[in-house]
């Protein structure tokens, strides 16, 4: 069967379709508001007309692609294409301003491609063990990781801002709470517009947070980068050494919260980009253009790849909104998640799963070849970079629901983002809490109703245990950090 | 030169007449309020395919406007222009829920009800390991202790199918709302909770491969694709629910084309290719004309409001 599933997908078409969807992928990653997940739900349709094995590989590919694409803006331009880059940006950005952006680009796509790869590993060789595994975490282990992701606020704080940050994410966490309640039904400040019923996208205001507000910030200058000089150097840059920890770390870590139903890449990342900033020697680089940050990060969210396919190809319970949205295009075909999909459906399952890796190469060589002139995107005079950027910010954010709402909630949020920049609180904290908030909330009541009303429903359980002593590990070395700060003062 | 002008525009204000006269002359917009890839979306995409057989000039444009369960696209088709270019999707119990919540800035009176095409039966699901392999256990059991039930989000048919079960049988359960099925499905394979209500589209491969049990459907017929379901009427329980997907047009659409609209969906319901490509995605056909859905609306609407009035959200 595996030699089945492989000539299957050695046919032309199937290789076209794989190639197709990746650089489409990446396209698609690389617009700020065009999200993997869209683009896999608008090619359902397509596939219709499709052998079920092309139109598969088709999603992987775009699926695949798009996981990377996301960081290409998020280090050239500061406007992450996918909500999943954002913790990309934080470190690719400032490498790019020092001349560094093609370096950049290439620890991205690297330890994409080693994220990716590892994970489709795991899917193809583990995947129905896992998907047991990853059952066992109910609602009171949604909330403690939902709480793990938060803790990132903590330690993404510059020295001294540690208030600040947050303040940032509990203004996230408030406006996280309009919408409707979960558990009662009932509506939180909606002011009766219908378009908050659902609450407030984080979509459109990561896009004002991240991309308008960068757009207004660079009016002032030419261009990102003037310098040339270190462009024609890209090419034979070296990679920098030690960075094998950081996207093994990426890769395990972003693999086993893809595992996890419904939890996204966006967390995936951030926590990956947490862990490798607490267990870093060049910690004090963080936050300035440390290589280290993008290969936690990059490798953490396509290691969500695999990931989330363990328990939709298994269990039929998708692992996040992309695979969601393919698991549509599985069953659009007659094919229903479960053991049948191995044996029964062998051949186009293990041909899909084949396909991530074709696909996983397919990025890695076009983003190395590419990455020299993706750089030159750096150079590009503001005057050409602000309306084109400010055009497809639009365009996603109202792409994202067909809502002209959600377009102005992104430029609210860009001219807000400003104003809370210049007072030095942190976007990315209260991006982090507009997008964790509901999910601890529901993963908190949920856990209290299984539990009957008592809070003993957080201790009890292995897993909830085991997530507590991570977020003490995370948690201790920056307030270690704090008390000394302090005593230096003194 | 003032005869040519007033001859121009006769013809000017003629010719768009004549235009509409023959409808459909341009793309017909059927918006589906939910997401991309559900089966909502999927029943719209194979009704378009099968539609094209009977209108073969017209052309049909999916939008898909979700959110806020469905209300969002059910306010977008009850205020669109009536001229027959824009219809739309309704499922529910949505579609009625959110006017019993007074949520709604429409009524069933703001539509023209087409017909319905598709249904998705409600099940009754416990964990794999559950001793409970009945309703009748079911019951017995939460009379034992209180059984935590999830349905997806209140006002659902899932939870609308619960209060019914509870009012029949005498019982109360724990209730867990999730934020979509992925959420219950998880729940009940993971054993964290002891039953769900949910829709069989969701659940039946997992039945089938053991992960899950369904213990009833709560449909008159058992479904061909889980045989071994009783219903529950078959075990002294007379709950009936179902998310039914029709589809609907503005109000005030003309007589005429309300009729022509209607009757290609009537068409399309009995199309062979229709029908077959329903069967492969596990899409379970319920056609009902549009006197025949209405009814059914009005009726679940009376249903809803009671849960209502006992318990607001």
């Amino acid at each position: 069967m595996i030699i089945e599933a492989l000539q299957s997908i050695l046919t032309p078409s199937a290789l076209t379709a794989v190639f197709v969807g990746t650089v489409a992928g990446v396209l698609v990653g690389a617009i700020p508001g065009l999200t993997a997940t869209m683009a896999v739900a608008l090619l359902i349709p397509v596939t219709f007309a499709l052998e079920p094995l092309t139109g598969l590989v088709l999603m992987g590919g775009v699926y695949c692609g798009a996981m990377y694409g996301g960081s290409i803006p998020a280090i050239l331009l500061h406007t992450p294409g996918t909500p999943a880059a954002a913790a990309t940006a934080l470190e690719g950005y400032p490498l790019t301003k020092k001349g560094h952006g093609g370096l950049a680009l290439k620890v991205s796509v690297v330890s994409s491609y080693i994220g990716g790869t590892f994970s489709t590993i795991v899917l193809l060789c583990v995947a129905p063990i896992l998907a047991r595994f990853a059952l066992r975490f109910g609602p009171p282990e949604y909330f403690l990781l939902a709480i793990l992701g938060l803790v990132g606020i903590v330690s993404l704080a510059d020295e001294g801002e540690l208030v600040k940050a947050l303040m940032s994410g509990f203004l996230g966490l408030a406006i996280a709470v309009v919408g409707t309640d979960p558990i009662s039904g009932g509506l939180r400040y909606t002011m009766g517009i219908t378009d908050l019923f659902d609450g407030v996208a984080f979509m459109p205001v990561l896009i004002g947070m991240f991309s308008v507000a960068q757009m207004i910030e660079l009016t002032g200058v030419k261009s990102i980068i003037t310098d040339r000089t270190t462009f024609s150097k890209i090419k034979r840059e070296k990679m920098p050494k030690g960075l094998g920890k950081f996207i093994g770390l990426g890769s395990v870590l972003g693999t086993i919260v893809g595992i996890l139903p419904g939890e996204g890449a966006t967390i995936a990342a951030f926590i990956s980009y947490n862990v490798a900033r607490q267990n870093s020697k060049n910690r004090k680089l963080f936050g300035k253009g440390n290589p280290e940050g993008i290969a936690a990060a990059e490798s953490g969210n396509n290691g969500c790849v695999g990931g989330s396919l363990v328990p939709t190809l298994t269990l039929g319970i998708p692992g996040n909104s992309v695979a969601a949205a393919l698991m549509g295009g599985l069953i659009i075909h007659g094919l229903i998640p479960g053991p049948e999909l191995f044996t029964k459906h062998g051949v186009i399952t293990y041909g899909f799963i084949f396909s991530l890796f074709l696909a996983n190469l397919i990025f890695l060589a076009l983003g190395l070849y590419l990455a020299p002139y993706f750089a030159h995107i750096s150079l590009t005079p503001t005057s050409l970079l602000i309306p084109v950027v400010c055009l497809f910010s639009v365009l996603g954010s109202y792409a994202i629901n067909n809502s002209l709402f959600d377009v102005f909630v992104a430029l609210a949020a860009g001219l807000s983002a400003v104003i809370l920049h210049k007072a030095g609180y942190s976007c990315s904290a209260l991006v982090l809490g507009l997008i964790l908030g509901p999910i601890a909330e529901c993963g908190f009541a949920q856990g209290l109703i299984i539990g009957h009303g008592s809070y003993s429903i957080f201790f009890t359980r292995a897993p909830s245990l085991a997530l507590w002593a991570v977020i003490a590990l995370l948690l201790v070395p920056p307030f270690v950090q704090i008390y000394k700060h302090h005593r230096r003062k003194e | 030169m003032r005869r040519i002008i007033f001859i121009v525009m006769i013809v000017l204000i003629a010719l768009p007449l004549q235009v509409q006269a023959k409808y459909p002359s341009r793309a017909i917009t059927i918006i589906v309020p939910s997401a991309a890839g559900g089966s909502t979306d999927a029943t719209a995409r194979i009704f378009i395919k099968a539609a094209k057989n009977y209108w073969p000039e017209a052309d049909f444009v999916v939008k898909n406007v979700s959110g806020s369960g469905g209300q969002k696209g059910f306010e977008e088709i009850a205020r669109a222009k009536a001229d027959g270019y824009t219809i739309g999707m309704v499922f529910t119990t949505q579609v009625v829920a959110h006017i019993v919540s007074k949520r709604a800035k429409y009524t069933l009176d703001s539509f023209h009800v087409m017909g319905n095409v598709g249904q998705d039966p409600e099940i009754v699901v416990v964990p794999k390991n559950s001793s409970i392999t009945s309703l009748d256990e079911l019951v017995k059991a939460a009379k034992e202790k209180t059984l935590t039930a999830t349905v997806n989000g209140i006002g659902s048919d899932d939870f609308v199918a619960m209060r019914k079960f509870e009012e029949i049988a005498g019982v109360t359960f724990n209730m867990m709302p999730t934020k979509g099925s992925t959420e219950q499905k998880a729940a009940i394979l993971g054993g964290h909770v002891d039953v769900s209500f949910m829709n069989l589209s969701q659940m039946h491969g997992q039945h089938k491969a053991g992960d899950a049990r369904i213990i009833a459907i709560l449909d008159e017929t058992r479904s061909d694709l889980v045989m071994d379901v009783k219903t529950g009427i078959e075990q002294g329980y007379k709950v009936l629910m179902t998310a039914a997907r029709g589809f609907v047009a503005p109000a005030k659409i003309d007589k005429d084309v309300a009729d022509k609209l209607d009757d290609l969906l009537q068409k399309v319901l009995k199309d062979p290719g229709f029908i077959a490509d329903c069967k492969k995605d596990s899409l379970f056909l319920l056609p009902m004309t549009g006197t025949q859905f209405l009814g059914y609306l009005k009726e679940l609407q009376i249903d809803t409001q009671r849960y209502y009035n006992k318990n607001p959200w």
